[in-house]
């Protein structure tokens, strides 16, 4: 394997793929077009989507029945979708079209997040679906599903709007994306119909792997065509931490290296890896959750502001922030990086096994269940400030969170008054309970001069009615919008692939770790602590 | 946990009628004072709620602590170090104001105020706001006021934080209630908006209203409650509208959102939409009054329906409303070149009187005829609509009423960055006319 390298600059466009990339990207989006309906404005949504096929690929799989089809059907019920929308299930396994409506209609029972189902809008949704049955390297089968597809649109007035989603195995989308193309779906006509394609994580499984997939996509797609999902970055307090930062005045002038000490991003899970033993095998925790949601939320924290919230530019500051790390090299993976996996434990008062215990995993598996690293952004900005990020499963409580540390204050003059006045502290609660917590000093009433530390809290759910909709509807949603913004780039996958597949590379070098190293129910094996405490740190108390 | 606080405490308000679904309201405690005879009691009382409001969550943060501690007696030595770590903690959660607003009632009669206590309680956990329930009773009496203080602790779904609304219920007596600006100016929490809600028939050019908007930034009335046909209560109210100033919101015009929503959705076909440009006919449909003369029919809704539409497809003003035969009012608009009918007609249904029953746009573009046409239920939304004279698209969409609560939690959230309400009723204004007398 080649070391992993950056990803390249962009160039100026020399093909006539590129070129035509490059032309239809300075187009101005339909969301824009001057023809909007003027009914809409002022309205809950200024723009619904076009009318359209969603062509869920896998759609017998868990990640369909669990998310996917119940964010369809809020997204119909809540009249958040076009009347002419036609759901084209397809999967490998023979179904009967009514057999496969009560399979979906069975899962929402269980998987709808509002209950009970409403049953006129499933009735007008399910009249919508329609199952096509192939095996994904049967160029005949595509060439059906291309046929019914045009069929679709004079029955059902879909335009020529094509949204291909792909919740199957991660091996088998290049095969998908080549038939796509091969049929000819993929092609974008002015006026005859967009066409999208909806990509879940994980994007590869290294560097290498990630750029691989990444060219057999470009073979057929264009980059503004492909929607790479991250569930997290759909996620209400995630989204509102671009309001939170850019929203407002008074925290951008002080978030930075001259007043933050560090930043400390956690992802904790109590659960272990439940019935995906076998998957969380070939992944642990390093491409599970570094690679994505805890680098995704980095840049987030640490990006420039970017000109607009039009995708691209959004996504060129994070991607910059990516750009900015340095990869570890072997001996910062020894010093800086982490891994961990749990042993037998207790949480929440239960007894709970150890991951070798686990179903489906080797019992001397030396995958981790935990990492923990501390990065660094070379930048003006954040230049010596260390961000130190961890993730895991059966730590003792499900908890993500953004914390800044700021500075402790130049002089202190209560020293006498607090025993250990501790430094302000920003925090961002992404789950459970989302909200914003700032810690600050203040005086105890009474005569004397006593100091204590407080926080003051706000929780969203305290302050909204709205009930926050699914990652998944919000993502969607944005898909069949062409809205891009939340949706992982091409490089920045890359980039991220570039930062962990020098850890992973490192560890295969080294000797096997001396696993379990913490007990479930921990915050993870004592090297987490340590990482901290040797700079004068440590992890905050969640 | 919250049980065990609510002890002697008093109880909470009860919530009128049915809410929204999962609403997280349940729960939480009240705090009922003593009544208050001077703004200086009310102010007091206030100041103490907030004191027990942090004795309160330190109570709350031991409770958890020992929740905490006994968990951890369960589990192995490691976890339980990690579970009771907050408990050791020697930081504390400050009693942080969550308030949204100020909210003034101007809650003429003593049911009202009962009625709004009751809607504002059951917005409490969301919309935590310090809240002014006005009412004033013996004009001729003596002057005097008595208020009674009441909170409301909201703990969230989960972890610590909870929210604290605050009503203080005023009622005044002979003089002072001609006065009640002057009760409510010390009383306002600094720096937060501030919100009139007047119910029922608002006296909007009268002297209380001249001492009580300019305390505001935005007023809620409700158009539907209001008496006779409505018109010249709404021509008033378009003339205390101030964008950037006074911000109005309406009930009327808020529930009429499932409305709206379906109307758009007949143009948000790219083929269809053209025909937005080419609208020659509006006719709403609304419920007649069975024991009331169709003049004294409430007429706010299915005014604001054209209005609405007229507004965003760049209509103006032809001929104001007027009357025709059996109780159906006319007017006529212009959009670009053309003429577009306007029909309010009355219809018998079971609906109460000036119910919107059916709105019907008819459009022609190009020689095609399209029919864009909306009726509603309960829970529902229907649209239909024909492309000369053939069905094109039926829909039916689940959109259930909305209730008071809804619509105040609504008014509060939304009411700022309302985009439609000041179009909507500048052009009802222009359509009612200017020879009505302004209530």
């Amino acid at each position: 394997m080649r070391p992993p390298v950056r990803a390249p600059a962009p160039r100026p466009a020399r093909t006539a793929k590129q070129l035509r990339e490059s032309v239809a990207a300075s187009r101005p989006r339909s969301r824009l077009d001057s023809d909007a309906n003027p009914l809409r404005k002022g309205l809950r949504l200024e723009q619904v989507p076009d009318p359209c096929a969603f062509v869920l690929f896998g759609a017998t799989g868990d990640l369909a029945h669990r998310k996917v089809v119940p964010a369809l059907y809020h997204l119909w019920r809540t009249n958040l979708l076009p009347a002419e929308f036609s759901l084209v299930a397809v999967a490998r396994r023979p179904y009967a079209e009514a057999d496969f409506v009560a399979e979906l209609r069975a899962s929402l029972e269980k998987y709808s997040r509002s209950q009970p189902i409403d049953e006129a809008a499933w009735a007008e949704l399910s009249r919508r679906i329609t199952y096509h049955r192939l095996d994904f390297d049967d160029d005949s089968g595509f060439d059906g599903l291309g046929q019914r597809l045009d069929e679709l649109d004079a029955e059902r007035g879909t335009a020529g709007n094509r949204l291909f989603y792909l919740a199957t195995q991660p091996s088998q989308v290049t095969e998908i994306v080549r038939q796509l193309g091969r049929v000819g779906l993929d092609h974008e006509m002015r006026g005859a119909g967009w066409r999208r394609l909806v990509v879940e994580k994980p994007f590869g499984r290294d560097y290498d792997s990630a750029r691989a997939l990444n060219h057999e996509v470009a073979k057929v797609f264009r980059e503004s065509q492909v929607y790479r999902i991250d569930h997290y970055l759909g996620k209400e307090t995630v989204r509102n931490l671009m309001v939170f930062r850019f929203g407002n005045g008074i925290f951008e002038p002080v978030w930075n290296r001259s007043y933050v000490d560090h930043v400390q991003i956690t992802v904790a899970e109590s659960i272990g890896v439940e019935a995906r033993g076998a998957f969380y095998e070939e992944t642990g925790a390093s491409r599970d959750i570094l690679q994505n949601h805890l680098l995704q939320l980095m840049t987030l924290v640490a990006m420039e502001p970017p000109s607009s919230f039009k995708a691209d530019a959004l996504r060129d500051q994070k991607l910059q922030v990516l750009q900015a790390i340095a990869p570890p090299d072997a001996n910062g993976v020894r010093n800086h990086i982490v891994r961990g996996q749990y042993g037998p434990g207790w949480v929440g008062g239960e007894s709970v096994r150890g991951y070798r215990q686990e179903p489906e995993v080797d019992p001397a598996s030396e995958t981790e269940t935990f990492v923990a690293g501390r990065f660094q952004i070379d930048d003006w900005r954040w230049s010596g400030v260390p961000f130190y990020l961890r993730a895991g499963k059966r730590l003792p409580k499900r908890a993500s969170e953004i914390s800044i540390q700021f500075r402790d204050v130049p002089l202190r003059l209560f020293r006498d008054a607090a025993g250990d006045l501790a430094p302000n502290v920003l925090a961002m609660r992404i789950q459970p309970d989302e909200g914003i917590m700032l810690r600050f000093a203040a005086k105890v009433p009474g005569l004397g001069l006593d100091v204590r530390t407080v926080h003051m809290d706000f929780a969203y759910d305290t302050s909204f009615a709205v009930d926050s909709p699914d990652a998944y509807e919000t993502l969607i949603l944005d898909a069949l919008l062409g809205d891009a913004s939340l949706f992982t780039r091409a490089d920045e996958v890359e980039a991220a692939w570039s930062i962990v597949t020098p850890i992973i590379n490192a560890w295969a070098e080294m000797a096997p770790p001396r696993f379990p190293d913490y007990a479930g129910g921990t915050w993870g094996p004592e090297a987490a602590d340590t990482l901290l405490e040797r700079e004068g740190r440590r992890w905050r108390r969640i | 946990m919250a049980e065990d606080l609510t002890e002697g405490l008093g109880e909470p308000l009860a919530a009128p009628g049915p809410s929204r679904a999962n609403r997280p309201d349940a729960g939480g405690r009240g705090i009922s004072s003593p009544a208050a005879r001077s703004v200086g009691e009310i102010e007091a009382q206030l100041g103490y709620l907030w004191a027990e409001d942090a004795a309160g969550r330190a109570r709350v943060a031991q409770l958890q602590a020992d929740l905490a501690r006994a968990r951890a007696q369960a589990a192995t030595r490691a976890a339980a170090i990690a579970a009771a770590e907050p408990a050791a903690s020697d930081e504390r959660h400050v009693a942080a104001r969550s308030s949204v607003l100020n909210l003034i009632v101007v809650a003429g009669r003593p049911e009202t105020a009962e009625r709004c206590a009751a809607v504002i309680a059951a917005t409490a956990g969301h919309q935590p706001s310090r809240s002014l329930i006005l009412s004033a009773e013996d004009p001729d009496g003596p002057a005097g006021l008595e208020a009674r203080v009441h909170a409301r602790f909201q703990p969230a779904p989960s972890g610590p934080a909870q929210t604290v609304a605050e009503t203080v219920r005023i009622l005044a007596r002979g003089e002072t209630g001609r006065h009640l600006a002057s009760i409510i100016v010390p009383l306002l929490v600094h720096d937060l908006r501030v919100a009139l809600w007047w119910p029922d028939d608002p006296q909007l050019t009268s002297h209380r209203a001249e001492r009580l908007l300019p305390l505001a930034d935005q007023l809620i009335v409700d158009g539907m409650s209001w008496s006779g046909d409505g018109l010249g209560r709404l021509l008033a109210l378009a003339q205390v509208a101030a964008p950037g100033r006074l911000l109005v919101t309406d009930f009327a015009l808020l529930r009429q959102a499932r409305w709206r929503e379906a109307l758009a959705s007949v143009y948000d076909l790219p083929d269809l939409r053209p025909h937005l440009r080419g609208v020659r006919s509006i006719t709403i449909e609304f419920a007649a009054g069975a024991s009331e003369p169709v003049s004294s029919t409430n007429l706010v809704r299915p005014v604001y329906h054209v209005a609405w539409l007229a507004s965003r497809l760049g209509m103006s003003v032809v001929s104001p409303l007027g009357r025709a035969r059996a109780g159906t009012r006319t007017a006529t608009l212009r959009q670009r070149d053309h003429a577009v009918k306007v029909e309010l007609r009355p219809v018998d249904s079971g609906l109460g009187p000036g119910s919107t029953v059916r709105i019907q746009v008819a459009s022609s573009r190009r020689g095609s005829e399209l029919e864009g046409i909306v009726s509603a239920g309960d829970d529902t939304v229907e649209v239909e609509v024909l492309e000369m004279g053939r069905q094109r698209i039926r829909r039916v969409f689940p959109a259930p009423r909305l209730n008071e609560v809804d619509l105040l939690e609504r008014a509060i959230e939304d009411g700022p960055s309302d985009l439609l309400a000041a179009g909507t009723l500048a052009m009802a204004a222009r359509i009612i006319g200017p020879e009505l007398p302004a209530a």
